[in-house]
């Protein structure tokens, strides 16, 4: 079934009482908490939407350097959940990297805290990094603290166009071997022959300036926006990760499809499932079930999605 | 507490590993009767110092055989107790495993072995413009392994994270004696499908498992650093300081700050030209590209002469900075001069609370009658007051525990942690209450049970009601 509690309090029933819980709509627990600017931490209910979320910090012209696809129709549920991120995953990490603590609602309607709010906190086992990602299969996240980072003082994205992919390999091992510190280090190819790469600095403004005009006497542009990535990744995509210095191969391996790849991280994505049955892989089977079992006995929740 | 091992256990444990590498004697366990945490001591029944993972494997195995405990260990560097045996058993010490196996400059990663000192993972990433970012200040000594364990922070981890943001993956070997990699795999990409065991073992303490192997995420050197020594006449002031820089909205590679006791303390052991009369200094340190960190760095001075600095001086070069870094990592070393014992504690406050919890640890120190000094990670709210105490005296022992009580107590109240990087580990167990509810602490046990349904790795540890060593209550009586 699907539940939409209206508090937590209600969700915590809601666990006891319920047989089989499909999905849960959390978007009437969706309030700021706390926004601390001189801490830069916040901490927030996982029903706002992630732009609302980001629009409250801009109180502190603070932001939480997270920018998955579509911000206006998902959730910070959905974005800890799933474990997302955007364009800027290369310069800022994932979300993993920016959660301090939470609340979580177990199955059994227990309410759970785990972590804190402060930046550095090693009392006790981190059950934070393991529900974020764990979608939803093991507990429901409602509250959840972050640290957040000054917003840029300036960012500018910057893109050049290539033939062939041996001459965007070319400019992005220049990049990588610079000092230069990209916050997007991305390579798209939609509806197109060419190959775009797409690079952006953010900081303080001195060195974004300097930044760019490497890259622009490397023959690059200004004037893109990073609307690509949710344009592509609103449709149903696949992804898929390898070593970055593995990434060109594994591109030119994809004929003429279409793609959109973390070329900093060593992730693309694609249209069409080129990875089927991965779920065998996974070579921790044995205790993610024991996982699931401990922490979900009567089997409330939803299992685990492996692509 | 005493745990004696049949002579069958001692001879197939040198089977495994040889008897170089077997210690059982009484005289020679001494040395792992603790770690860097004193005030618990118990010793191992047996110590085993493996050679490759197979060993381990098989040590772990025996061990279930004999359903005995099993310690991992690292250094022993430990400020927390996190590797006493309490009940005796079998520690595993790793020393030996310190291989690193490959350094891939390109993809920015290395393969270490667990055992492999963490400073040298920064000297071999050197060369290629990189560095393993967690800096504890016993990184000449502490393990990789030993920093999975604990989730070691430094001073560095301000901007660029702690252990949990720069472990990629690892081989644990779990308690039934089974191998797993848990995240990123040596050839593999970064994004791993399914749940990030990974990440929920990292900072267990030793509890769910042996570390084997770590492939650990190297960081570009940053392209210039600007470090400052700032000089305050109180410690007010300097705390201040921190509370606004970070609510400037600058992010400096490290904010660091030691008051005057261990100024006097440093200057005397390593005369590094410490101010011996100001109240505190702030070591500021700003990293990243040429253009930022120079506009940062006014503001930061700017901020410093705000909150009436007396000096704010710029390390000249590279061996000016590097011997500031030393002094202040030598700084926990440089107070055993001044009194027979100390504890440290390792609280932590929200960032902006720093001003009000260096307060409130002078009047700890007036209230007990204890000299409290401070060395600490401030950027962070993380404190490291040393309380200072002579173990001969019982009326100090027990002043310097009430006295830890009341500013971990405050912490909390501030809506802080009673541990920012050094663990529970035996010394907070009772502190573990205070922070979390029943239900917060059943779903921790919960996900052990998933690593170790048996509960015998590192055992007596984290939560309340765990077992004592029986030297601990004859001491806590002996001072009550």
């Amino acid at each position: 079934m699907l539940i939409k509690p209206d508090s937590i309090l209600k969700l915590q029933q809601l666990m006891v009482d319920a047989d089989k819980i499909d999905q849960v709509d959390l978007s009437n627990i969706n309030q700021l908490v706390e926004h601390v600017p001189e801490d830069m931490t916040a901490t927030v209910q996982t029903g706002m939407l992630v732009e609302d979320f980001q629009k409250k910090l801009l109180r502190g012209s603070q932001w939480l350097p997270i920018d998955p696809p579509n911000p206006k129709e998902i959730t910070i549920g959905d974005l800890l959940s799933a474990n997302l991120s955007g364009a800027r995953r290369f310069g800022y990490g994932s979300i993993r990297d920016w959660v301090l603590g939470m609340v979580v609602v177990l199955p059994d309607g227990k309410l759970v805290r785990n972590g804190g709010k402060v930046v550095k906190n090693v009392a006790g086992f981190d059950l934070c990094r393991l529900l974020i990602g764990a979608q939803n299969t093991l507990g429901i996240i409602v509250e959840v603290t972050f640290k957040l980072l000054p917003r840029p003082e300036m960012e500018v994205n910057l893109f050049k166009q290539f033939q062939e992919l041996s001459q965007a390999e070319e400019n992005l091992e220049k990049i990588w071997h610079s000092d230069l510190q990209p916050v997007v280090l991305d390579l798209y190819r939609i509806k197109s022959q060419e190959t775009t790469m797409v690079v952006s600095f953010a900081g303080p403004i001195a060195d974004v300036e300097t930044q760019a005009a490497e890259l622009i006497s490397m023959g690059f542009k200004s004037g893109i926006s990073l609307g690509y990535d949710a344009a592509f990744r609103s449709k149903s995509c696949y992804s898929q990760s390898v070593l970055p210095s593995k990434l060109m191969s594994s591109l030119s391996g994809l004929g003429d499809m279409d793609f959109v790849a973390r070329a900093g991280n060593g992730v693309y994505y694609v249209r069409e499932n080129l990875f089927k049955n991965r779920a065998e892989i996974s070579s921790v089977f044995g205790l993610e079930q024991r996982l699931k079992m401990e922490f979900d006995p009567l089997n409330k929740l939803p299992k685990l999605q492996l692509k | 507490m005493e745990l004696k091992l049949r002579n069958e256990v001692v001879n197939r444990l040198i089977d495994i590993v040889g008897v170089d590498a077997v210690i059982s004697d009484k005289s020679e366990l001494v040395v792992y009767e603790c770690d860097a945490y004193t005030m618990q001591k118990n010793l191992p029944s047996a110590v085993v110092l493996p050679g490759s993972i197979d060993e381990v494997v098989r040590v772990v195995l025996l061990c279930k055989e004999f359903n005995l405990p099993i310690i991992p260990r690292g250094a022993g560097t430990s400020l927390s107790g996190a590797v006493l045996a309490i009940d005796g058993g079998v520690m595993i010490a790793l020393t030996r495993m310190n291989k690193i196996l490959e350094v891939d400059p390109r993809n920015r990663r290395a393969l270490v072995e667990s055992g492999c000192v963490n400073a040298w993972v920064t000297r071999e990433a050197s060369p290629y413009g990189l560095f393993f970012a967690p800096d504890p200040s016993s990184q000449s000594a502490c393990t990789i392994g030993g920093n999975i364990a604990t989730n070691s922070g430094g001073p560095h981890t301000l901007k660029n994270g702690v252990t949990t943001n720069h472990i990629l993956g690892y081989e644990m070997i779990l308690p039934d004696g089974s191998i797993e990699w848990f995240g990123v795999e040596p050839d593999g990409g970064e994004d791993v499908e399914g749940y990030d065991l990974r990440g929920a073992a990292i900072g267990s303490e030793g509890m769910f498992g042996v570390v084997t192997r770590a492939l650990v995420r190297l960081v570009k050197t940053p392209a210039s650093f600007k470090t400052f020594l700032a000089v305050f006449d109180s410690v007010d002031q300097a705390s201040c300081t921190v509370s606004d820089i970070i609510a400037e909205g600058i992010v400096p590679g490290a904010l660091e700050m030691m008051d005057q006791v261990i100024t006097r303390a440093l200057e005397e052991a390593y005369k590094v030209g410490f101010p011996t009369d100001a109240g505190a200094v702030l070591i500021i340190e700003l990293d990243g590209l040429t253009g930022g960190v120079e506009q940062q760095a006014s503001q930061v001075e700017l901020i410093c002469k705000r909150n009436k600095a007396r000096e704010v001086r710029l390390a000249k070069d590279d061996s000016e900075r590097n011997a500031l870094w030393k002094c202040r990592k030598r700084a926990f070393g440089a107070v055993g001069r001044l009194s027979p014992n100390y504890v440290t504690q390792d609280g932590v406050v929200p960032r902006s609370k720093v001003p009000e919890i260096m307060r409130f640890i002078g009047i700890v120190s007036e209230k007990y009658n204890l000299c409290i000094p401070n060395v600490f990670h401030a950027g962070d709210g993380n404190i490291h007051p040393l309380i200072l105490f002579d173990e001969r005296n019982p009326d100090q022992v027990k002043k310097a525990l009430l006295a830890g009580n009341d500013i971990l107590t405050k912490c909390v109240e501030l809506g802080g942690s009673v541990t920012g990087e050094h663990g529970i580990g035996a010394e907070k167990i009772d502190f573990m209450s205070k922070q979390f509810t029943e239900d917060d602490l059943e779903a921790m046990k919960k996900l052990r049970t998933v690593f170790d349904p048996d509960q015998r790795c590192n055992p007596h540890k984290m939560f309340p009601g765990s077992k004592r060593c029986s030297e601990f209550i004859v001491k806590k009586q002996a001072s009550a």
